[in-house]
């Protein structure tokens, strides 16, 4: 389809039992974008994110990505609108045993048919292609390493490394730095934001850091109960007035405690940045 | 919401350093060990040689068989019963000794509790020897020094039973929140009151389901220790049998089945609720939660006290064992082949290695194929998942005793009938492992790859499996030694091996020559365990 938004979204709603994960929430993303949606635990980030690559099927609305009614794919279809979309997810999910080399080349699974297991069971390429994405996250020479004997901070970039095997056109990126010490954190939002620069990525990354969100992304989407409460570039945007559209919205008794939580998590961003 | 400020994950440790080649020289030292497994067994599997379990000749000895089993003979029903009750009294009684002894083993063998480093030693002897000595061997010894009734076998099953017990105790032990224990200890409580209060409430699930487990695999057992005389169904089976009454062997044997299916089943269903009661727990909790603990506790007392009453142990034998007890042990010795040469000797053992070994690679085979699709995150569909759960919960209830006698009477050989009983009877045991510990999996790694457009058998060779490889090869040696076990005592139906020599020394009273091979197969046994371990330490590289 030409001209197809990167992401178009129309009055997603879902329900986990009796509970309002999602409601309503509509958000149409352009190719090349860098969203960043913020909210606190609980607002629906995550979900809204597994929406994007059907890990969760909506309970109403639509979800179309890269022009293709998402919720309707099944199997193959699937599969390839999958390998479109890169993740990175807050606990790497990187299996811990297996050599970073190999963690990075499942990222081509897609691509290739019937499974794998050890390294030299990749085409030669695709391996020149993995180490070439691990210098590129600043890897280079770790490939032969235990996942699990890295840091955190280097684990989130083998993720990294991972979803770029994949040649993806979307980013996803849910809390990526949510599990990470401050310096590590600050080398993998940078990295993000690079890698979507260079390759023209469209970028949507979830964070609960007021403070983070405003100075990474282009635009800010803000997430409350489920509800879109913000939407603006963030060009010009300060965080006060960010503070002010979340207390017109949330009901007087949670607001307070919910403010509270936000600028905590804003002053730990700070605290970070200073240390 | 303070993630940021939270300790940074590091879990880099030194052994990242250089840790390619070392990595790789692992690698290639647990691509060796198993090739030499996988070798063996493949040659054990040749020289067992299949081909006699021709299609059409066992064809005909079945249509034998069965025609002289139909119809099954259920006569004296009362008899039936009283038998169906004393077989779960011993075997419950035997349980029970091995629950309670298996306390203080554990507490001496757990690295945290142990009150110095000589009785951890000493504790995890006693697991390991319990574990590798067969009880079959041990009815046997004990047999000469207690008078007939159930308490050699109830001693025989404790003892050994010991052994995994005891050491799946030490291990949850081990496991253990050490928080709790050190609020008491800051408290001034004592290390009793610590291991009391601080310890026990959290290990006790696992070791009631260690125990229900334990129940099981002994009621299985009760059919083989029936064969050296221990009262109940399995000494019934094996009297019919010797009269070839095949008609009332073959019933006893149905029976003996269902027991073994419906205390699984049982086991199962105690042991979910021990283990789920603390996610019930809510704010008002109802007259059956808070009682259930009460309830259970005096059931099981109950159910014991029964049983004690009714497996009516000779007591008084603990008083005059004492006496025979030195002569008894003097008589195992000078260790001695007997009538057979060092080099027969060594052939017998082979024999009984080889069964174990095809036995395992039948089971291994079929049940990484099962057990795969057992586990809920690679079954196909949930009813897949439940048949191949019930499927194998069903093969799991047939005593390898029976289906060796079944498959050496049909087939009319030894070995190789023996090595596909084991075989099956592995799939049961191993089919389940495999698939919980497929379960037990992280799932997030296999959410990533999924997310990556990756297919059903890409995700599960690419992260599954790598996740689950660990367990499967701990579970796969696990279950070798089992068979090596196994095997030996199946020489009492005919199977061959070191096993048969040993009971023609029992029957000769030439005990020397029977402990002789029980060390050979203990040493085997323990040779097996130390290669597991190694490859354990081998597969954290």
């Amino acid at each position: 389809m030409a001209n197809a938004h990167a992401v178009e979204i129309g009055g997603l709603t879902k329900l986990y039992g009796g509970t309002r994960a999602l409601d309503g929430v509509s958000l149409t993303v352009e190719e090349g974008e860098i969203v960043v949606l913020l909210g606190l635990s609980g607002s629906g980030k995550s979900t809204l994110l597994r929406h994007i690559n059907q890990l969760d099927l909506p309970t109403e609305g639509s979800v179309r990505v890269l022009g293709e009614d998402v919720a309707t794919l099944r199997g193959k279809g699937l599969r390839s609108l999958r390998s479109r979309v890169g993740v990175v997810f807050q606990q790497f999910e990187l299996v811990g045993s297996l050599s970073v080399l190999e963690n990075v080349l499942t990222g081509s699974l897609a691509r290739l048919r019937g499974p794998r297991l050890g390294t030299w069971m990749y085409p030669r390429e695709l391996r020149t292609t993995a180490l070439g994405h691990l210098e590129r996250v600043g890897l280079a020479g770790r490939e032969h390493q235990r996942a699990d004997t890295l840091s955190g901070g280097q684990q989130q970039r083998v993720a990294i490394a991972r979803a770029l095997m994949q040649s993806p056109e979307i980013l996803l990126a849910d809390e990526p730095v949510a599990s990470l010490d401050p310096e590590s954190s600050q080398q993998v939002m940078d990295l993000i934001r690079e890698i979507g620069r260079e390759r023209g990525l469209t970028v949507i990354c979830s964070l609960h850091q007021i403070e983070l969100a405003m100075s990474w992304g282009d635009r800010l989407v803000g997430l409350r109960a489920g509800k879109v409460v913000l939407d603006t570039p963030t060009s010009g945007i300060d965080k006060a007035s960010v503070m002010k559209i979340y207390s017109a919205v949330a009901p007087a008794a949670s607001l307070e405690s919910e403010l509270e939580a936000l600028q905590h998590a804003s002053v730990g961003s700070i605290r970070a940045a200073a240390s | 919401m303070t993630a940021l400020a939270t300790p940074p994950v590091q879990t880099a440790t030194p052994r990242a350093r250089g840790g390619a080649g070392r990595r790789r020289a692992a690698s290639f030292a647990i691509a060796g060990v198993l090739g030499v497994f996988v070798i063996a067994a493949i040659i054990a599997f040749i020289t067992l040689d299949f081909s006699g379990v021709g299609f059409q000749k066992s064809i005909v000895s079945a249509q034998r068989f069965f025609a002289r089993m139909v119809p099954l003979d259920f006569s004296d029903p009362g008899e039936l019963v009283w038998l169906t009750l004393l077989t779960l009294a011993i075997v419950i009684c035997g349980t029970v000794v091995a629950g309670i002894l298996s306390v203080p083993v554990a507490y001496w063998a757990a690295r945290n509790t142990s009150p110095h480093p000589s009785l951890q030693w000493v504790g995890r002897a006693i697991t390991v020897l319990a574990r590798s000595f067969p009880e079959l061997i041990l009815i046997i010894i004990l047999a000469t020094m207690f008078s007939l009734g159930s308490l050699p076998g109830i001693l025989a099953i404790g003892l050994h039973s010991i052994g995994m017990v005891g050491k799946l105790f030490a291990d949850a032990i081990e496991q253990i929140d050490e928080g709790p224990r050190t609020a008491i200890r800051a408290a001034g409580g004592t290390k009793f009151q610590q291991f009391a209060s601080g310890i026990l409430p959290q290990v006790t699930p696992s070791w009631i389901a260690t125990i229900l487990h334990r129940n099981d695999i002994n009621l299985r057992a009760s059919a083989i220790l029936g064969y050296v005389g221990m009262p109940g169904l399995g000494y019934e089976l094996s009297a019919s049998i010797q009269r070839l009454d095949y008609k009332r062997a073959m019933a006893i044997a149905l029976i003996l089945f269902l027991l073994c299916v419906a205390m699984e089943i049982i086991s199962m269903v105690i042991r979910k609720m021990v283990l789920r009661s603390g996610h019930t727990a809510s704010a008002k909790p109802s007259v059956w939660e808070r009682s259930r603990g009460a309830v259970m506790g005096w059931t099981a007392l109950v159910v014991v006290v029964v049983s004690t009453f009714i497996a009516q142990p000779a007591w008084g034998d603990f008083l005059t064992i004492w006496t025979v007890l030195p002569e008894r042990i003097a008589s195992f010795f000078p260790l001695s082949t007997g009538d057979y040469t060092w080099a027969q000797a060594l052939k017998m053992l082979w024999d009984t290695i080889s069964i174990a070994l095809a036995g395992t690679l039948i089971g291994v085979v079929l049940s990484s194929i099962i057990g795969s699709l057992a586990a809920e995150n690679v079954a196909v569909s949930r009813a897949a998942r439940s048949w191949a759960r019930l499927g194998l919960l069903a093969v799991r209830g047939i005593p390898e005793l029976i289906l060796a006698i079944v498959l050496i009477l049909v087939t009319g050989l030894g070995g190789s009938a023996a090595a596909l009983a084991l075989g099956i009877g592995t799939v049961g045991m191993l089919g389940k492992l495999l698939a919980d510990s497929i379960e037990e999996v992280d799932p997030g790694p296999e959410r990533a790859l999924k997310a990556v457009g990756a297919s059903r058998p890409q995700v599960y060779f690419s992260s599954t499996l790598p996740q689950a490889s660990p367990a499967f090869i701990g579970h796969i040696f696990y279950a070798l030694d089992a068979n090596v076990r196994a095997a030996t005592v199946l020489a009492v139906v005919g199977a061959g091996g070191v096993g048969q020599a040993m009971f023609n020394a029992a029957q000769l009273s030439q005990y020397n020559v029977v402990a002789t091979f029980t060390l050979l197969v203990i040493g085997v046994v323990l040779i097996i365990e130390g290669i597991a371990v190694f490859l354990r330490k081998l597969l954290s590289y």
